[in-house]
């Protein structure tokens, strides 16, 4: 997604500049909000369709911001790689978010909600983000695939990356990425009842019928 | 029909969510559509502008902690030392050979370009200080003054010549520097200090430069080019070391061939061994504002102390060689020079 190698001056497929990428580490205004023009918008997809929750999501792209803009003199690589660097700092921010979540979740408050709370602590956040989303159709399917196909469409669809990146910032191959992806699509348009070619198409038990048989027959033939 | 092999089609799904041109197959189509779907919905989440501008506040001025950039830090401190004493270290060892070496070398010897090389570097690397840079060019000029010595001694002749000029050089620039550093205000003790050796220097030049002057009348020098030089160099350095005023009773009266030259004024306080500092510039040093060398009419002041206060033993006359003179020149006790004037005698008949 990110770049076109070329003898000009590198610049990223959002817009930015190896120049943008300096003046951000130094904080200048426009150069930062240049970078966070470009990437907000995707991170804060890929945290709601993450978390389910405007307000959280809203919180998780900020955080992820702000770190991003703090670490980004330690930042090294070229202005191609910014956007993947920005999904690993989103990611970390999302699974530390939910092992948060999870701690809350752990601990009692009271004896009378013990039960309660070990029914709570029983129930996957991931999967209470996608309950938030009851409204939506499609991301009320993405309940069924795993949480790796999901991360894969959703760093491939919301952040916009390529698989080649998306395999980058998951520490995988790219092949691996191609074949997530095939099968959580395959899994999502099942769900969303459009037709899949992993649905290997059911021939009819043969029939006991002399007369569909011999018309079977006659239709091969 | 034969389908797709897996990783074929994993290929064509790739660069068709990519965007790239791809046969939208029975196989892609579904998938092509449930990623549509995806992206979709996605779309419509959208940050309200409020959120940016708060997220943007956070960084550029709110909680976002300002982190300094990695820069190198410029070297200071012990990083510095350690460069200066290893430059200082190495050119230690390549120069201080050298400098031995060449530190008695004379004008028309191997090392005497090295010589004069090293006291420019000395006089450069002082020259962040006014009264040190004084003190140096009071050094160089008492150099010039022992090669001077030196070269009379080894009867250099052809070399005497630019001796006097190199002093009469010498002398000048240190008591320009002398009087940058009073400018400049240096110390009392200092300015007291530096006084004291430019006044040694001075009247042991003026006292060499007179016996030159004085013993080339009588040396046995052929009249050429050489005695020409050495003449010459006297006269021009006599306007920057002029030459003593005679006493007030002193009557000019013909020398003899034997009467080489005056005997030059002599500082009570400076020792015959050019290592006792001098006394105050207000009563040392000689007038050196009257470039002349006619034999002024008027009584001698306090600057210059009647030549009857010189040494009678031989070579005690600021240590202008042990013989006195050039060669050929007899040795003379102060009385029988002191009236002689030191430029204008007539050579003998």
């Amino acid at each position: 997604m990110l770049g076109f190698g070329g003898e000009r001056e590198a610049v990223s497929k959002v817009g930015l500049s190896a120049a943008d990428l300096a003046a951000a580490r130094l904080r200048e205004p426009a150069a930062v909000t240049r970078i966070y023009t470009a990437y907000a918008p995707a991170l804060f997809r890929f945290f709601m369709a993450s978390v389910g929750d405007r307000h959280l999501a809203e919180d998780l792209t900020g955080n992820t911001f702000v770190s991003a803009i703090e670490g980004l003199p330690r930042f090294r690589g070229p202005v191609e790689a910014l956007g993947g660097w920005l999904f690993q700092i989103a990611r970390h921010d999302l699974y530390d978010h939910r092992r948060k979540q999870s701690r809350t979740r752990i601990e009692p408050l009271d004896e009378n909600l013990a039960e309660a709370t070990r029914s709570d602590a029983t129930v996957d956040p991931e999967e209470l983000a996608i309950d938030r989303l009851e409204g939506s159709r499609v991301l009320g399917a993405m309940r069924e695939l795993s949480p790796d196909q999901r991360e894969v469409l959703l760093l491939r669809m919301a952040g916009g990356m390529t698989a080649p990146e998306v395999a980058s910032v998951l520490g995988k191959t790219t092949g691996a990425v191609k074949a997530l992806q095939h099968r959580g699509l395959a899994s999502l348009a099942r769900v969303l009842g459009l037709r899949s070619p992993d649905e290997t198409p059911q021939r009819p038990y043969p029939s006991t019928d002399p007369d569909r048989l011999t018309s079977q027959e006659d239709e091969e033939g | 029909m034969q389908r797709p092999r897996p990783n074929r089609l994993h290929d064509e799904l790739d660069a068709l969510l990519d965007g790239r041109p791809v046969e939208l197959t029975d196989e892609l189509a579904p998938l092509a559509e449930a990623a549509d779907s995806l992206r979709a919905e996605l779309a419509t989440y959208q940050l309200a502008p409020g959120v940016a501008d708060r997220h943007m506040e956070r960084v550029l001025e709110g909680s976002g902690r300002v982190v300094q950039l990695p820069v190198r830090r410029p070297a200071g401190g012990w990083e510095v030392r350690r460069r200066v004493v290893a430059v200082a270290l190495a050119a230690a060892l390549v120069l201080a050979p050298a400098t031995i070496a060449s530190a008695a070398a004379l004008p028309g010897q191997a090392m005497y370009p090295f010589k004069l090389a090293i006291e420019q570097l000395r006089i450069a690397s002082v020259q962040w200080s006014s009264t040190r840079e004084a003190g140096e060019r009071t050094r160089v000029a008492d150099a010039r003054l022992s090669e001077l010595k030196r070269l009379v001694d080894l009867q250099m002749f052809n070399q005497i010549g630019p001796a006097v000029t190199a002093l009469a050089d010498a002398y000048r620039a240190a008591k320009d520097a002398v009087d940058d550093a009073k400018q400049d205000g240096a110390a009392g003790a200092e300015v007291a200090e530096l006084n004291g050796k430019l006044a040694s220097v001075q009247n042991q030049a003026i006292r060499t430069v007179v016996m030159v002057s004085s013993s080339i009348q009588a040396a046995k020098l052929p009249s050429g080019s050489t005695r020409n030089a050495i003449e010459a160099a006297v006269q021009d350095a006599q306007t920057v070391l002029p030459p003593p005023a005679p006493p007030a009773d002193a009557t000019p009266t013909p020398t003899t061939a034997n009467s080489p030259a005056t005997s030059p004024p002599t500082d009570p306080s400076t020792s015959p061994t050019n290592t006792a500092p001098a006394p105050p510039p207000s009563t040392a040093p000689p007038p050196t504002s009257a470039p002349t060398t006619e034999p002024p009419t008027t009584a001698p002041t306090t600057t210059a102390p009647p030549p009857t206060s010189e040494p009678t033993t031989p070579g005690s006359a600021g240590q202008v060689g042990d013989s006195g003179g050039l060669a050929g020149a007899d040795e003379r006790t102060p009385a029988e020079a002191k009236d002689v004037p030191p430029t204008t005698s007539p050579p003998a008949p």
